[in-house]
């Protein structure tokens, strides 16, 4: 292999280790706010737990020893709770409690929910979570795809005609959607979709019952699917297109284009690939803030639509104070969060040459 | 600097159409301040203040639509004139009101308020309606101040008695809806259903004592309409105009704080990691990344199981965790800012690096911190919205978020209660596109000023 390729791989790999360890540092940071955030909730919950705990305990001693007296499970659930409670670092100072229960945390330990059930009756929070998660994430990924994609693909073409038709209405629209609630929107289409014009479902990932056979599930998902992603869509898609305009109308100024351009290089294919080349790592970091900072109204789109991932099950946790469930989703949301971070930083890495090739 | 970007803020007309509308949406929230009691939000919280609003109503205007739905009406009963009997000595104070019924529907309440002072053995009640039908209601032993309405015992058993005369068939219960048809529908047997009598409606009053009554007996009739104000009522009967009025000084107390505040601590945060350069960037770069990482709608609401929220917390907290966002925009424009000469200059000739980043950075940084302080207000406004929709906000104050929240609950889309969701979002929106206005103006005046060569 050519030295000069060798070194260049050996500037993305020094790049990933480099962020894998900011990350990683990142990750305890950002946990350890929201612990100090919630302290007295977490106390809260890991006491309830070990308390229900303690109860399922007893009941399969009272079940299975039949021949211990009351005072003998009392004393066996007590030393039970004790020892549940001491995991968690209830008899140690601060700084020790402080790691045991954030070593809990990373272990998934967390607890059970007050009232909430999963559809396979547990009322573990992690159970919970396992089965709202995966539609978050189908509803937020295909989203934000989506914006993207559309995003990049209307910023580009604005961009191509600084002052034309499409790059004085892409403003507007950003002006209008950035004022937008996303909930509302979604409001807005049940309303005329469901109940007006009676064409989408108003709400919940499938029908019910669910049709039989894999074609019309899959249909019968894409339309559940439709309008939460279509509110998601609408709100976002101006603003970026927006911000990706700005960033092309800006490269467009450079020498190289100009240079490109000199050389009679044909324009789609400046703009498709110099030009995209160039702002590819900054769409990144646009892509990474607009993932940061359109999580709140997704997940509250779940609840206008009923859609049984974790916003929906976070608001019907604030409904019953359940805050086991609170806590545990915040928690989960987080890593997912990072993770998705995380995979931008290493894309935006890869994409900017100057990281790839080691130089600064 | 300023006064070109001044100059060229002028001359932009939706940043005039902007700055103009902020100026509006301050003066209604400053009436809005001055003008409801302080008592605003626990009426709002208690049922028992709109009774004798329509429920689910919507806007009076609906009328010029086609729609027939009557306002409200409220008669005061004054011509009283009074007699006296013996054996037993009784005391009678009468007086009547008309009323004109113009409307294809009936109204969709009746609320009659006897007031006096003393005790009264009953008052009686004659409705007469235009084809000369009576409807006879007597309240026993009244209670002065009481409303009266279709759910009390005393009036429905009357109502109950003239509907089954009408209809010659045995009723067991009526409904409020039934009893209006028995008030305001063509007499005989199809009575729940036949047509609404036009015309003159006249009530009697009769209030029956063994003492005289000084002051004079004193009583109201209302007539709950179909719709209400300009946008309608909840199916609490609140007015919904009032819930936009009341929302909009807490709504904007909000996003000006939390925006202010993101932006000074994000724009001087990002702006000095972006001049300082280097190892102490990364640092900084690496503590916008872990507050970045907290997804704020999720934690805010978790923080709020631990710290009793009150608009200032809220602010501060969601500034806590939006103001990098600002700093990661204003780090790159610090960025270009350094590499300009002057800087270059400064450095080499040893200026301390304090006075360089005050005098070369922070006046090229403002007009941005300006721009964004602008474009965040929505951003506060939505996600203190949002919060409220999930049923997260200072207690005692009225929210868009809640009012949208109920209307979640009591399925207005269902129903059709278009006015219930759709003004509150509206409301949203208008209070958050003035500054988006002024803040894409200044941002469009500015980004390119700071950037270039």
């Amino acid at each position: 292999m050519r030295p000069d390729l060798v070194w260049a791989q050996m500037g993305y790999a020094r790049f990933v280790a480099a962020k894998s360890v900011s990350y990683f540092l990142a990750l305890l940071a950002t946990v350890s706010i929201l612990y100090v955030g919630t302290y007295p909730s977490i106390q809260k919950i890991i006491q309830a737990s070990a308390t229900s705990a303690a109860g399922e305990f007893e009941r399969q001693l009272i079940s299975s020893h039949r021949g211990l007296d009351a005072a003998q499970i009392t004393a066996a659930v007590d030393a039970f709770k004790l020892s549940y409670l001491s995991s968690f670092g209830f008899d140690q100072p601060l700084p020790i409690k402080f790691v045991l229960q954030m070593y809990n945390l990373f272990q998934f330990h967390l607890g059970t929910a007050f009232f909430i059930q999963a559809p396979n009756g547990s009322k573990q929070v992690l159970d919970l979570i396992a089965a709202a998660l995966p539609n978050t994430i189908l509803l937020f990924t295909t989203a934000t795809l989506l914006i993207i994609f559309s995003g990049v693909v209307l910023g580009l073409l604005a961009a191509r005609r600084v002052g034309g038709k499409l790059d004085r209405l892409i403003p507007s629209i950003a002006i209008v959607h950035a004022s937008l609630p996303t909930f509302w929107v979604g409001f807005i289409l049940i309303a005329y979709f469901a109940y007006t014009l009676n064409v989408l479902p108003t709400g919940g990932i499938t029908s019910v019952p669910p049709p039989t056979g894999l074609l019309p599930r899959f249909t019968d998902l894409l339309a559940h699917l439709a309008l939460p992603l279509l509110s998601i869509l609408i709100v976002s898609i101006g603003g970026f297109a927006y911000v990706i305009r700005s960033l092309v109308v800006s490269t467009m100024g450079e020498d190289f284009v100009l240079t490109a351009k000199a050389r009679g290089i044909p324009e789609r294919r400046i703009l498709f690939r110099h030009v995209l080349r160039t702002v590819s790592p900054s769409i990144v970091t646009q892509s990474i803030l607009l993932v940061t900072g359109s999580i709140g109204g997704g997940l509250t789109t779940e609840v206008v639509f009923r859609w049984p991932g974790l916003g929906l099950l976070t608001a019907g946790a604030i409904g019953e104070n359940d805050l086991p469930v609170i806590i545990g989703s915040t928690f989960v949301l987080t890593l997912v969060l990072f993770l998705g971070l995380y995979l931008g930083e290493l894309a935006y890495g890869f994409l900017d040459p100057r990281v790839r090739t080691g130089s600064d | 600097m300023w006064r070109t970007i001044a100059s060229e803020f002028a001359r932009s007309k939706s940043a005039v159409a902007g700055l103009a509308l902020i100026v509006v949406i301050f003066a209604v929230s400053a009436f809005a301040v001055f003008s409801l009691p302080g008592s605003t939000a626990s009426q709002w919280a208690n049922p028992g203040t709109w009774t004798s609003y329509p429920k689910a109503a919507p806007p009076t205007w609906v009328n010029a639509l086609g729609v027939d739905a009557p306002q409200t009406v409220g008669l005061t009963l004054n011509n009283w004139t009074s007699s006296s009997f013996d054996a037993p000595k009784t005391y009678v104070y009468a007086a009547s009101t008309t009323l004109d019924w113009g409307h294809t529907v009936t109204p969709s309440g009746f609320l009659f308020i006897p007031q006096f002072v003393g005790s009264a053995y009953e008052v009686s009640l004659t409705w007469t309606k235009p084809d000369g039908q009576e409807v006879q209601m007597v309240v026993a032993s009244p209670t002065s101040g009481t409303n009266y309405d279709l759910t009390s015992l005393q009036i429905k058993q009357y109502i109950l008695q003239f509907v089954q005369s009408q209809t010659g068939s045995f009723l067991s219960s009526v409904t409020p809806q039934q009893e209006l048809s028995g008030l305001f529908r063509t007499d005989g047997s199809q009575i729940l259903a036949s047509p609404v009598l036009k015309g003159s409606y006249k009530l009697d009053v009769q209030v029956t004592s063994s003492a005289p009554l000084t002051p004079s007996p004193r009583a109201t009739l209302t007539l709950v309409g179909d719709s209400y104000g300009t946008m309608g009522t909840d199916n609490f009967g609140r007015p919904i105009e009032l819930g936009m009025l009341a929302g909009l000084p807490s709504a904007l107390e909000l996003g000006m704080l939390t925006s202010v505040v993101s932006v000074v601590v994000g724009v001087l945060f990002g702006g000095f990691s972006g001049f300082l350069g280097g190892r102490k960037d990364a640092v900084m770069q690496w503590l916008f990344l872990v507050v970045l990482a907290v997804p704020a709608l999720p934690f805010l609401i978790a923080l709020s199981y631990s710290v009793p929220l009150n608009l200032l917390t809220e602010a501060t907290f969601i500034a806590a965790l939006s103001w990098p966002f600002y700093a990661i925009i204003a780090r790159s424009a610090s960025l270009s800012i350094r590499s300009q000469a002057y800087v270059e200059a400064d450095l080499a000739m040893g200026v301390s690096s304090l006075r360089t980043f005050s005098s070369h950075f922070i006046p090229r940084l403002t007009p941005f911190a300006v721009a964004y302080t602008a474009l965040g207000v929505p951003g506060g406004i939505i996600l203190g919205q949002i919060l409220s929709f999930l049923g997260v906000q200072p207690p005692n104050i009225i929210t868009w978020g809640q009012l949208l929240n109920d209307a979640s609950t009591y399925q207005a889309e269902l129903y059709g209660w278009w006015w219930w969701v759709l003004f509150p979002g509206v409301m949203i929106v208008v209070a958050s596109i003035p500054f988006v206005l002024v803040g894409f103006s200044i941002d469009r005046i500015v980004s390119p000023k700071v950037s270039a060569k």
